[in-house]
């Protein structure tokens, strides 16, 4: 028993008022912690597919769509003629833009929709040399990537690595494409790889077999083992490799040469779009999508970055709209304190008096309320912490927002909440401790 | 005990009938007055006191005579506007706050006519509440002498129960306990029977009197002339002066 003991309980036995107090700042703290859980980890993600994007280009076919909607029952967008990219000339063209040096990677793209053991799934071709470029983060859990021998054993760390399971070992080789072969390289006016698809310096991607890299969630989906047959129009592909998660759009598609796409489904040199990736230290990505607008009339061009940023800008507008509110709740809960204070300073009028008859300094009584408002905001910043992280994890959960990115328990965050939430009531009881301290004890006591 | 109350302004008034050994508490000349409704009010006109150590004072009057102005001031509730009131020779109207809070949780005792205890805490925390002035917890000896205390007013085993779960006379004497727990000098009573029935009233006033026969000096603020002649001393008061 101390002094403590005065403020707490007092607040038990205002144990409703405690609770009205405690619950408007509890919700302020959860609303704040868990929209900052929450906006951090999509922030992550999002930040790890930037990083991971560089400043990609999407270059894409100008498509019409329309959005159709009757009675308020959405139809979804229908796109009127679906426009390809010849993917030979585009590549030209971007080789031939004043910024080349400034471009990395040109990856086109093919996405055709099949279905496999009853399901519909994408099936996109690409360039793998390409491909693996510019995802420095795929990492392939089981077999290898189309064309390549899988890796002895898989090593520690995230990238591209191959790993071997006992499955691999039996699994038949994957046999040549009967398409007809890549374009050759010779006929490229640039002298890029895989037929002036890869820009210079880069390696030749030269496989079109039909070996196929299946995305984890796909997989998992069409319950896919390496070996396995996929049917694509009237070939079929064979599994070489399983994905680990990357948490982009990957894992739910499979992922086969583009030039054996290309012939399946009859669309030989066709590319739905390419993906550039320009050198990103200092790049003028403005001036590279100029460039490329120029090369490439009736082409939309966009910059990844921009879109990942435009989403960025959207979780931070939230982020801040939640976070004026949850300043808001906070204030409201300071205001409440400051008023149920004051009031109490009103009814323990007496019992200030004694304290000071008993002795008790000016400074005691001060402490005495600045501890119930302290108690208050440090239990609603230990129960909103604890609250906030539970309500994030099971938002993040339900909505599939973490894009890879994880939620993790920060005890010092904790500890640090609990404080400035103490501070902040104890900030709010100030006046009214002051002036339960300033009373004299012939004020409250006695009978003049 | 020879009366020193006086209300001649002049300190050798005040210690004529001076008395064996030198008094624990002496008011010389101590004035007071409030504005009330914009009205200045004197309520102490120059009112003189000795105390001595072990001494049992009662000061009765009427209504608005001054007697509970005068204890006020005696016990550092409120300060005089004039005048000069020592304890144990150190000038109190000079003291700073802080040696006033000292001297209220080390050596005065105050009960009153409500018992002023705080309802959220027992009877044996009520006790104990002169400890609990800082973070430092309370002793098991502390807690020892509450029970004694306790105990002493014959509420050894109601030391659980919240003030709501006692009688007013009970109230009363957890009060007492409390004045008693901190081995004070000097205990400033202000109408300690008011607000009981006559019956809780005497069984107050004879533990007040135990109290004193221990050597504790008393001062007693009465209407009740019965209660008042247990006294060593009575100090009649009529408008702001002693008589």
């Amino acid at each position: 028993m101390n002094i403590l003991t005065i403020a707490l309980r007092n607040s038990r036995k205002k144990w409703v008022r405690t609770l009205l107090l405690l619950l408007v700042f509890t919700l302020g703290v959860v609303s704040i912690v868990s929209l900052n859980f929450v906006s951090r980890v999509v922030g992550e993600g999002l930040e790890k597919k930037l990083v991971s994007f560089g400043a990609n280009i999407l270059v894409s076919p100008i498509s019409e769509k329309l959005t159709v909607s009757y009675g308020g029952f959405a139809l979804g967008d229908m796109l009127f003629d679906v426009n390809y990219l010849d993917e030979r000339d585009t590549i030209a063209r971007i080789d031939a833009i004043a910024l080349r040096k400034n471009i990395s990677v040109i990856a086109p793209k093919l996405v055709v929709m099949d279905r496999v053991q009853g399901m519909a799934v994408a099936i996109v071709g690409v360039r793998f040399a390409q491909e693996k470029q510019l995802k420095s983060y795929w990492d392939v859990a089981q077999g290898a990537l189309p064309g390549e021998e899988p890796a002895p054993a898989k090593k520690a760390g995230g990238g591209m690595h191959a790993a071997s399971t006992p499955a691999s070992a039996h699994t038949p080789p994957p046999t040549p494409a009967p398409t007809p072969a890549p374009i050759p390289a010779e006929t490229s006016p640039t002298g890029l790889a895989q037929a002036a698809m890869a820009p210079l310096g880069l390696p030749k991607d030269t496989y079109s077999g039909n070996g196929v890299l299946v995305g984890s969630a796909a997989a998992a989906k069409l319950n896919l083992k390496l070996g396995d047959k996929v049917p694509l129009g009237k070939t079929h592909m064979l599994v070489t490799g399983i994905l680990a998660p990357t948490g982009s759009e990957d894992d739910n598609v499979l992922l086969a040469d583009l030039t054996f796409v290309q012939n399946a489904v009859g669309r030989t040199g066709k590319a739905n779009f390419l993906e550039v990736a320009a050198l990103c230290s200092g790049c003028p990505i403005e001036d590279i999508v100029n460039q490329l607008g120029a090369a490439l009339p009736n082409v939309e061009i966009k910059t990844l970055r921009n879109i990942v940023e435009q989403r960025m800008y959207s979780v931070h507008f939230v982020k801040r709209l939640i976070l004026s509110v949850s300043l808001v709740i906070l204030l409201t809960g300071c205001s409440m304190v400051g008023i149920s204070m004051l009031s109490a300073v009103n009814e323990r009028k007496k019992e200030i008096g004694i304290l000071r008859s008993l002795g008790f300094s000016r400074r005691a009584v001060f402490s005495i309320f600045f501890a119930e408002a302290a108690s208050i905001g440090l239990l609603a910043g230990v129960v909103g912490y604890l609250a906030g992280f539970a309500v994030s994890f099971r938002i993040l959960q339900v909505l599939e927002l973490s894009e890879g990115a994880t939620l993790s328990f920060e005890p010092l965050h904790l500890l640090a909440t609990a404080v400035i939430l103490a501070l902040l009531t104890s900030l709010a009881s100030l006046v009214p401790a002051w002036k339960a301290a300033a009373i004299e004890p012939s004020e409250a006591l006695v009978t003049l | 005990m020879n009366t020193a109350a006086t209300a001649a302004p002049d300190l050798g008034a005040a210690m004529n009938a001076s008395i064996d050994q030198a008094p624990i508490l002496h008011a010389v000349d101590v004035t007071k007055s409030f504005t009330q409704d914009g009205t200045p009010t004197q309520a102490l006109k120059g009112v003189s006191l000795s105390v001595a150590p072990g001494e049992f004072v009662s000061i009765v009057g009427r209504s608005g005579s001054g007697k509970s102005t005068f204890l006020s001031v005696l016990s550092t509730l409120l300060r005089p506007d004039s005048g000069q009131l020592t304890y144990n020779g150190f000038d109190l109207t000079t003291a700073s706050e802080a040696d006033i809070d000292g001297l209220r949780h080390r050596d005065f005792a105050v009960i009153f006519q409500f018992h002023y205890l705080l309802p959220y805490l027992t009877a044996l925390e009520n006790t104990l509440l002169p400890f609990m002035r800082g973070l430092k917890p309370v002793s098991r000896a502390q807690k020892e002498r509450a029970r004694e205390c306790l105990e002493r007013v014959g509420l050894a085993d109601k030391g659980h129960r919240l003030p709501g779960q006692l009688s007013g006379g009970e109230q009363q004497r957890v009060a007492i306990a409390r004045a008693l727990v901190k081995d004070a000098q000097i205990l400033f009573a202000d109408e300690p029977t008011g607000s009981l029935d006559s019956a809780t009233g005497s069984t107050v006033m004879e533990l007040l009197s135990q109290i004193h026969k221990d050597g504790l000096s008393v001062v007693m603020v009465t209407h009740n002339e019965q209660y008042a002649s247990l006294s060593d001393r009575v100090v009649r008061m009529a408008d702001g002066l002693v008589v």
